[in-house]
Order: C-alpha cells, then structure tokens, then sequence
C-alpha cells in the first residue's frame, strides 16, 4: 500500500502519498494553487514560478509543481508573500514580448489572461515591447508566434514525453530565449510530423491553427466529444464546431486510448479534405446519371434486391462502416435474406494467439518490441508515438517488415519477413516481448511468431478502420463474385481502391455504391447514396484493442447525406425486414462476438 | 453641494472608451445630479478648467510629444487620474508599432501602402512629433485608476465613477467588468 504522510495547507490537515508533489496534493483536496508551465500531461519542470507556496522551514518560496511533500510540512498558498511573489513574477512574463490580448487568436482560452485577470494585472509595471520576436508561418496547419511565447517549455516537452519526436527545443538564453525546430530552421521544414500536440499544450497564442484561427472563443463555440475514425486505433477527440461548421479537432485529454494525443491525419487532414463530396442519391439512366430522391433510390434498391435470388447479391464492406452499419450487413443480408456473398474491401490480419490482446499502453512496459508486416507511423501515428516513447526509454525496437518502414529509423534492427527468425531469437530471450503485427504478415512469419506464444503481449493491428468488427462479425469470408447480379459496396470515407476493387465486382453486375466521395466507382454506380463523414454522424466503432467507442454527430450532414446505417435501415423496412437497430444494441452484438 | 467636475480627453486612441462612457444610458441622467463634465474632446470646452476638477479622464496611448502635453495637463489639473481602455493602461493597438519600429511604421502609412502615390510624411511644426516608442498613459504622468478593455464595458465607467462619488478608494473593479477586450 501507499504509504500516506500528514500535512497541513492553508491551515487544514491533508494526507498526502509519499513522492507527491504539493501541487498534486493540493489538487486533490480542493485547494486551488496558479499554475502556467505545468500541465497534467507533462513532467513539471518548475519554470514559470506562478506556483510558489511558502513552507515552513524553507528560506525561499518553493514551486509547488516540483516539491515534493514531507511528513508534518506546513504550507502556505495564499500568504502575502506568495501573493506579492505571484504578481510579480506575473508582471515580468507580461513584460517580455507581446501579452497585449485584444488582437490575440487565444483572448479567452488564455492561461496567461486568465491568471492577470485573477491577479489584476491592470497596466504593465516594467517596460514592455522592448525586443520584436519573429512569427513562423512556414508550417502548413499552425502558426508559431514567437512575441506570444512564455517560454513555459510545454510545446517542447510534448514533443519530446509524449510524441517522442524531438523536434522542438529552446536555443539562446534569458530574455532571448526562443522555442525552436531542430536547432532553428523554419518549423515548416523541420522533422515536424504535424501531429499539433504542441498547439494543444500551449497556454498561450503562441502556437495555434491557421484554419481556425479567429473564429471563436470556447465560449461562443460547441464542443463534441467524439472518436476519430480515421484508422484502427480510434482516438478520443473533441470537435469544435460554429454555425454547423467544424473549426478544429482537438485531442480528448480523458480519452483512454490517446490520453490526448491526435496525429496529422487525425487532427489535421479530415479538415483539409478537398475530394468533392457527394450530397443526392443518383441513378444511372441511360448513360447518364440523374439526381433522385433517397424514397426512390431505396425503392429501386429493393425492386433490384427483390427481382434476384439470394446467391446473385454480393455486399462489399469498406473499411471505415460503422458498427451500426456492419450489424446491419449482417442482419439483414446474412441472416433475413440469406446473402452469403459478403465481403470486405481491406484485408484481415491473421489471428495468431490463443490469448486475449493487450491494450496499447502496454507498450511502454516491454523490453523487446516487434512490429511485423505493419507500418503503423505511417498508418497508425499513435501508437508510433507510443512506440517511440518505450524506445527513448530503452526497449529495444525490430522491425520486421519487406517495405519501407517508417518506423525503419528507429529500430535496432531491421529485418525482412523472411529472416524472421533472427528476431525471435533476440525477442526469446527478452523478458517482456511485444508484438504488433499487420496483414502483411507472411504465413511463415506466422509460424515463427507462434512459438512466442508463451511470454509475448500483442496486438493485431488491422489496416481497414473499423476491420476489427467486421471480422468480429464474420463479414471477411465467403466472398466469390463470380455469379452476382448485384454488388453493394459500402465505401463511405474510403478511396476508391481501383482495379482491385473492380475485380471484386462484375463486370454486369447493378452497382450500389454507398461513398461520401465522388470517385471511380461512384462515377460506375447504378445508385449512389451518399454517406455522412465523421463530423456527421452518431455511430460506433471498435478499434485494434477491442474497445467500443462512440462518434457523435457535431454538424449536420451535407446536402441530404445520410450515416451509413441509415441508409441500411431505411433498405430493411423498404424490404419489409424491419430491424431495429440501438447503439447498445449492437455493442452487445460485437462485444459478444469478440469473445 | 457642489457639484464634481469631471474632465475627460483622449490621445493616441479611437474615441471608442468615449463612446462607451457615453453607453451608460440614462444613468447619466442621474450621474449628471451630481457631477459636471467639464471639458471633454465631444463638448465646446475642450481643454481641463484651470482651476481644476476632481477627476481627470484619459484615453488612448501615449506615441507623440503632443500627447504627452496632453497628458501632463490633466494630470495637473485634476486630483484623481483615471486611464481607461487598452491604450491608456497597456499602449493598446497603438503600441503594435512598437514592433517594427516608429520610421519604419510612418514609411509604410505614408509612402509605401499600395494606394498611396507620392506620398509624404507629415512634419508640420503645429503636429506632435511621433515618439520612439508608444507607452501607457502611466510611463509619463501619476495614474490614480486603471480601467482596462477595449473599450471599458460602460458598467466599469458607471461603477468607478459611483464608487469615486461614495468616497470609497481604491476601486476595485468587479470580475465582470474587468477585461481585457
């Protein structure tokens, strides 16, 4: 058990956890302590000194964020010493550089405002304005406003403890201070991965977006918790929209999968997507396709489903389907009208282990990782962040892999699928091996693996976003298009993935293309329904670990796009199937098949 | 009783802290019973009685000589000095030059905007000579008030002048009205 000290905070007897910093412990009993450079996520560093307390025995005043407590300490937080230390120290960072609020991007989501307005900051004490600092627009998503800057350190901190990325650091000294990307050149150029940690540690307006930038304060703006969809890890984020238009996407910090964290393709590209999004279901006259009404569309479905037997109808799931829509396929194509051609467009990792999967924070336990057919900084940033982080720690990463490897650079040794072998050598002899592994898997590969089976964690990373139920499901066999009339596919957010996508279909068959995007098939479609994207939609996913997370609606679909599950009810009572269909509903179901 | 007077004037600013002075409504109606507004940039009298008054209203930012003559004889004249807006307290707006540099902002307003054909910066003897660097009102004269914001929210104006009048000092503004923008 922990062991607990006793001491005493503005008066009032508190217990404490030995190793606690004063800080975290006045936290947790409701005693409110100023802070600037520190941030829950982030090891303290004791920078800005906006934390001070005064304790009893000590000659100076202390920060709170790095001291650690002792048995019987006494500590004051709101003493005339502190106070005064507190404004003062308040007066100097207001001094340096540029804090003059009203033509700020963050007035109102400001930590330095708020503490002035706390601490009555009312005209600057010292002389101000004294030095201009540069501002760095080279980056594509963020701006980085050197005169905004309070030298907190957090950026760079993020950068370093949770991205592991080392990018940012901080070169002169003193009042010339300033953050930089490795060693000074323009954060554009720099080995940036854009992941925009950085922008959401910052408590100032020294790093923020440049879509969103001037577009609202969170008092004017709604916040909805969500879940990225963007590949299999399924991260927690928080989107912020205005007037039924999506500002920004931020991590959510309480989310259990990310803890905060979002990458480039999470927090960045959904925003800058230009592919032409489609808003009316179409049919396919002669030649020609015409805009229709979704009655009419799910009727000529139904007509087409109902003038054709079971064997003739094929159904094409796309990566990023709900669990909603995924139930659904197999409700109502597998089981009410005995479909048995049901498919998925991505490929299915293979399962390797009798044992239940580990969660990704397991990652940084282990002394020996393997990543194997898989590519997940490139695919899956977030877990490379994790990776990355157990590597600085000293676990030793192989990759096992006959491409190029984004995570090649930071491997102890780098191994093709063929020469396996070598690393389950080093991998036995490690105490606590992880190992994730992809579709890319070779069958040999999988022999190898499995003589781990006794001491490894893993983690099967799929490819496809939402794979893991599908499989879960049973909606990755049996797909044969040789005899099928009709072929549903359901490519929501998808690229259309070319050739090897129209092999999977005949040349004859009616298609029903279900996609948010215009794009080959969609311009080969019978039918078109246009689907809802992430920002439009209330659903579920289930990510790599199992988890079943929601995705809530922020804005209202584009033109009469509809989620994909929708589409598929409104199909099942079309064809008199009727099935309904709840969020808990299908939880159930998938849980229940995970197991 | 006689009544307060009151003196207001503005410097480097945009007459916007006026205009929410003046957004107190009819409570001036009543403020009015007990105070004079004397002189003020919006009234015929434009510069603080000699014989003074009681409270000195200052706006705007301190960037040329002219301002601080301005500034200076306020201050002389009256015995409480407020310096309301982001401008008086902080350098506001005006203090952005400060950035680049006073010959390098003037060149650009003068000669170098896109619309401007041969243009010339202003040196007439009868203007202000701009400053090297713009501050608050506080750098030059003795402030007895600040009032940030941008502009003040007219219940700061309301709320200081109230509390000035019940003799109750120093004003301490209350959070809702004590803000930056």
């Amino acid at each position: 058990m922990e062991k607990k000290v006793p001491l005493t905070i503005d008066g009032k007897n508190v217990e404490a956890t030995a190793g606690q910093t004063i800080l975290d412990c006045a936290n947790e009993n409701g005693i409110f302590i100023p802070t600037l450079c520190n941030h829950p996520a982030l090891s303290p560093i004791g920078a800005c000194r906006m934390c001070l307390v005064e304790i009893k025995g000590q000659r100076n005043l202390q920060t709170s964020c790095t001291f650690p407590v002792t048995d019987g300490m006494e500590i004051q937080t709101d003493s005339k010493a502190v106070i005064d230390a507190r404004k003062l120290v308040l007066d100097m960072i207001f001094s340096e550089r540029n804090h003059f609020c009203p033509y700020c991007e963050m007035s109102g989501n400001c930590e330095l405002q708020d503490l002035g307005y706390r601490y009555r900051v009312d005209h600057w004490v010292f002389p101000t304005y004294t030095k201009a600092f540069p501002l760095d627009a080279t980056h594509k998503y963020y701006l980085m406003e050197h005169n905004r800057c309070v030298l907190c350190e957090r950026c760079i901190r993020a950068c370093d403890e949770l991205v592991a990325n080392h990018t940012l650091g901080l070169r002169q000294r003193g009042s010339e201070s300033m953050v930089h990307a490795d060693g000074n050149i323009p954060l554009g150029e720099s080995t940036c991965i854009s992941c925009g940690t950085c922008t959401q540690v910052c408590p100032t307006g020294a790093l923020f977006y440049k879509r969103s930038a001037f577009m609202g304060k969170d008092s004017v703006t709604k916040q909805v918790k969500s879940t990225c969809n963007q590949c299999s890890i399924g991260c927690g984020t928080e989107v912020v929209t205005r007037g039924g238009n999506v500002l920004c996407i931020m991590g959510d910090w309480d989310a259990p999968v990310n803890k905060g964290l979002l990458c480039k393709m999470g927090r960045f590209e959904p925003l800058y997507d230009t592919r032409p999004r489609l808003t009316k279901p179409l049919l396919r006259g002669k030649g020609k396709s015409e805009e229709i009404s979704w009655e009419k569309a799910i009727q000529t479905l139904a007509k087409q489903i109902n003038t054709i037997k079971a064997p003739e109808i094929g159904v094409l799931a796309g990566s990023y389907s709900s669990n909603e829509a995924l139930y659904l396929i197999k409700k109502l194509f597998n089981q009410k009208l005995q479909v048995s051609n049901i498919g998925l467009i991505n490929t299915v990792a293979p399962r390797i282990f009798n044992k239940v999967q580990s969660k990704l924070e397991d990652i940084t336990k282990s002394d020996i990782i393997l990543v194997v057919g898989s590519d997940p900084l490139n695919d899956q940033p977030v877990a490379s962040f994790i990776i990355k982080r157990a590597v600085d720690k000293g676990a030793r990463l192989i990759v096992v892999d006959d491409k190029k490897n984004g995570l090649a650079p930071f491997a102890f040794m780098n191994i093709e699928m063929a020469d396996i072998s070598t690393a389950i050598d080093v991998a036995r002899r490690a105490e606590n091996p992880f190992i994730l592994y992809g579709a890319d898997i070779t069958k040999a590969a999988i022999a190898e693996l499995k003589k781990l089976e006794d001491k490894v964690n893993y983690i099967i990373v799929e490819s496809g976003v939402n794979t893991v139920a599908a499989a879960a499901l049973g909606l990755n066999n049996g797909y044969d298009p040789a005899a099928l009339k009709l072929v549903y596919v359901l490519l929501g957010e998808q690229n259309c993935a070319g050739d090897d996508l129209f092999k999977r279909i005949p040349q004859n068959a009616f298609i029903v293309a279900q996609a948010s995007y215009l794009s080959e098939l969609t311009e080969k479609a019978d039918l078109v329904l246009p689907a809802a994207i992430w920002s439009e939609q209330s659903s579920s996913l289930t990510n790599i670990e199992g988890r079943i997370q929601s995705i809530n609606k922020a804005v209202e679909p584009l033109g009469e796009a509809k989620p994909d599950w929708e589409a598929l009810q409104l199909l099942s009572i079309q064809l008199g199937k009727d099935i309904t269909v709840s969020i808990d509903e299908v939880s159930t179901e998938v849980i229940k098949s995970l197991k | 009783m006689a009544k307060v007077k009151i003196a207001t004037d503005w410097l480097a600013g945009c007459a916007g802290c006026h205009m929410s002075l003046l957004d107190i409504d009819e409570r001036i109606v009543g403020l009015s019973e007990l105070v004079e507004f004397t002189s003020s940039p919006i009234t015929d009298l434009k510069h603080p009685p000699k014989e003074g008054v009681t409270v000195g209203i200052l706006e705007g930012a301190i960037c040329n000589t002219h301002n601080i003559e301005v500034a200076k004889q306020m201050r002389e004249r009256c015995d409480i000095l407020i310096a309301v807006g982001d401008c008086a307290t902080f350098g506001g707006v005006p203090a952005m030059r400060n950035l680049v540099g006073t010959d390098v902002a003037l060149k650009r307003a003068y000669i170098e905007t896109e619309s401007t054909v041969d243009g010339v910066i202003p040196d007439s003897l009868e203007l202000g000579r701009p400053l090297d660097f713009v501050v608050g009102v506080d750098k030059i004269v003795k402030v007895d008030l600040f009032i940030p914001g941008c502009p003040p929210r007219a219940d700061a104006f309301y709320y200081a002048l109230t509390e000035l009048l019940a003799g109750r000092t120093p004003v301490i503004l209350p959070p809702e009205v004590f803000t930056y923008d």
